[in-house]
């Protein structure tokens, strides 16, 4: 197989688009991705498909895909580095929702998504331990799933309040990257939480990153809390995007020479709220990154 | 002998657990950063724990009513019985831990592990139905038969099954909401004396079905299990009250009516 550097030139350009997952849209008020599209068409080039298999697939996320347009598979079920999860069920269910979306890849946390066996009630989503012995079950892990999909399968930095391990976060996923010969997706949102949790710069770690492997972007707002003196930022998928996370964004853009797609994670909140954050991050991503052609 | 901490191969998924432990039970987080041994842990991975701000833990306020939710969902009557906190008090427990640390499934970890007797033959028919839901595989040898997927037996006290009806109809149509407002357990205890076997079924939809069984039946299905040779089986229903010449077309019957499975 070539290497990724090598297979990135086949990753479609998917431009800006926007998340859901199983449900998210039932709430009132919350965004449709097709009345997006409608109103916004460039804003909702793509759809990302946040899956758990056992839930499906949602009425917003079965009709874009019967339109036959862009998607990405985001699962949410899956701990990479733990080999018991690859039964043959749950695959055969991701091969079912791969053949219904015709994703242009798979991508997710690359954390624990859930403690024991894949059950009801055992879901949370932890980092991964930021230490170089978790760095290859999850790679073996994400080419596996790589094989069995056909897909290039992209892991992503997860959120977290608290962090385990010695590694910078980018340290770890560029390990990861390179030993999955793997691209990531690099959520700055997350990325601003890790840094705020070790006291760092936004754009810590920056330098020594490898850069040419991000293909995919996520923006997302959080909400800032306080307990007890500790500061932690919730993943809240909000309208409230931290300055960081901004400053993360504009910095990756500038130096990721394989970007493909840039997501802006809002899928609990009306189009007239996100339509400003969609409106930035365009202006951010550039002509460059717009979708070569949608249907 | 198990390996010696400080010997251990460290391991990162044992560092992931640890923390989910820590995240769900402040006494077990208390543990891993005070001095007595923990025999789950190698010394590096404590190590790496006792880094992590012990307020990084407390960020989230409904984890546990989350996992809770779960637990309630497959025992509303069981915990009506027994009460929320010993529920509650689940995830601080050994059994809560060994479900983390060895991919256990925490609603049969709740019935098998925690549960047990503490609520009577209610908690044996909702652990049986939790069983039944998950329709696993059955693990025993080829060639020998078991109990199908999804079909449970259990032997109660007798009357247990119309006591639990009885219950859920006083939990009403929102079991959860009926189960948040209460303050001590239910007075009423579930039955203790008699016995009687209760047969749970699967239907297509994934919905269950709960009914009587007879003792020889449900002898029978018990002796199934995971998997045990059809002779032996055979003899267990002589046994039972089959007659000997029978014996062999009752478990090909039962085969045909889904109750057992060839594992072939």
């Amino acid at each position: 197989m070539p290497s990724f550097l090598d297979r990135v030139a086949a990753l479609p350009r998917l431009g800006l688009g926007v998340s859901t997952e199983y449900g998210a849209g039932a709430r009132d008020g919350a965004l449709d991705p097709a009345q997006l599209r409608r109103e916004h068409p460039g804003f909702a080039q793509f759809l990302e498909v946040g899956v758990e298999v056992s839930k499906g697939l949602d009425d917003d996320a079965e009709a874009w895909a019967a339109r036959g347009l862009p998607t990405t598979y985001h699962f949410l079920d899956i701990n990479l580095d733990e080999p018991a999860d690859f039964d043959e069920t749950w695959l055969a269910q991701v091969r079912a929702v791969c053949a219904q979306l015709d994703p242009a890849w798979m991508c997710g946390d690359a954390g624990l998504w859930h403690f024991g066996a894949r059950e009801r009630g055992h879901m949370l989503l932890l980092p991964p331990v930021l230490e170089r012995e978790a760095v290859a079950p999850m790679a073996a892990g994400i080419a596996r799933l790589r094989e069995t999909t056909g897909l290039e399968v992209l892991p992503e930095n997860p959120p977290g309040a608290a962090f385990v391990g010695a590694m910078h976060l980018l340290e770890f996923f560029a390990a990861l990257a390179d030993a999955a010969d793997t691209g990531l997706l690099l959520d700055c949102a997350h990325l601003a939480m890790f840094q705020r949790a070790r006291g760092l710069d936004p754009l810590a770690g920056f330098d020594d990153f490898c850069w040419d492997r991000v293909v995919e972007l996520h923006l997302a707002g959080g909400r800032e809390l306080e307990r007890e003196g500790l500061a932690w930022v919730e993943d809240d998928h909000g309208v409230e995007i931290l300055p960081e996370t901004w400053a993360i964004a504009e910095a990756a853009i500038d130096r990721a020479s394989n970007l493909r797609a840039l997501v802006v994670e809002c899928e609990r909140n009306a189009i007239a709220e996100v339509v400003p954050l969609f409106e930035r991050a365009a202006s951010l991503a550039g002509a460059e990154l717009d979708a070569v052609a949608s249907p | 002998m198990s390996t010696p901490n400080h010997e251990r191969a460290f391991d990162p998924r044992r560092v992931q657990q640890a923390l989910v432990c820590m995240l769900f039970d402040p006494k077990y987080a208390a543990r891993v950063y005070g001095e007595a041994e923990l025999a789950e842990l190698g010394v590096r991975e404590r190590a790496l724990l006792r880094e992590v701000d012990p307020r990084a833990l407390a960020t989230d306020d409904m984890r546990r009513a989350r996992a809770m939710h779960a637990i309630l969902d497959e025992f509303p009557v069981s915990a009506a019985v027994v009460g929320l906190d010993l529920v509650d008090r689940f995830f601080a427990s050994p059994a809560f831990r060994r479900c983390v640390f060895e991919r256990g499934a925490m609603a049969l970890a709740f019935g098998d592990d925690y549960l047990r007797d503490r609520a009577k033959g209610v908690g044996a028919l909702e652990t049986a139905m939790a069983h039944a839901r998950r329709r696993r595989p059955r693990t025993g040898p080829p060639a020998s038969l078991a109990r199908a997927p999804g079909v449970e037996i259990v032997r109660v006290p007798d009357q247990t099954l119309a006591w639990y009806q009885r219950g859920r109809q006083r939990l009403g149509d929102e079991p959860l909401r009926a189960l948040a407002k209460l303050r001590k357990p239910w007075k009423q205890k579930p039955p203790r004396r008699g016995a009687q076997w209760l047969l749970i079924e699967t239907d297509g939809d994934g919905s269950l079905a709960l009914g009587g069984a007879s003792a020889a039946l449900g002898g029978l299905l018990a002796a199934a299990g995971q998997g045990i040779a059809p002779a032996l089986l055979r003899a267990r229903a002589i046994e039972l009250g089959a007659a000997p010449e029978d014996a062999a077309e009752l478990l090909d019957d039962l085969v045909r009516d889904g109750l057992l499975v060839d594992l072939g």
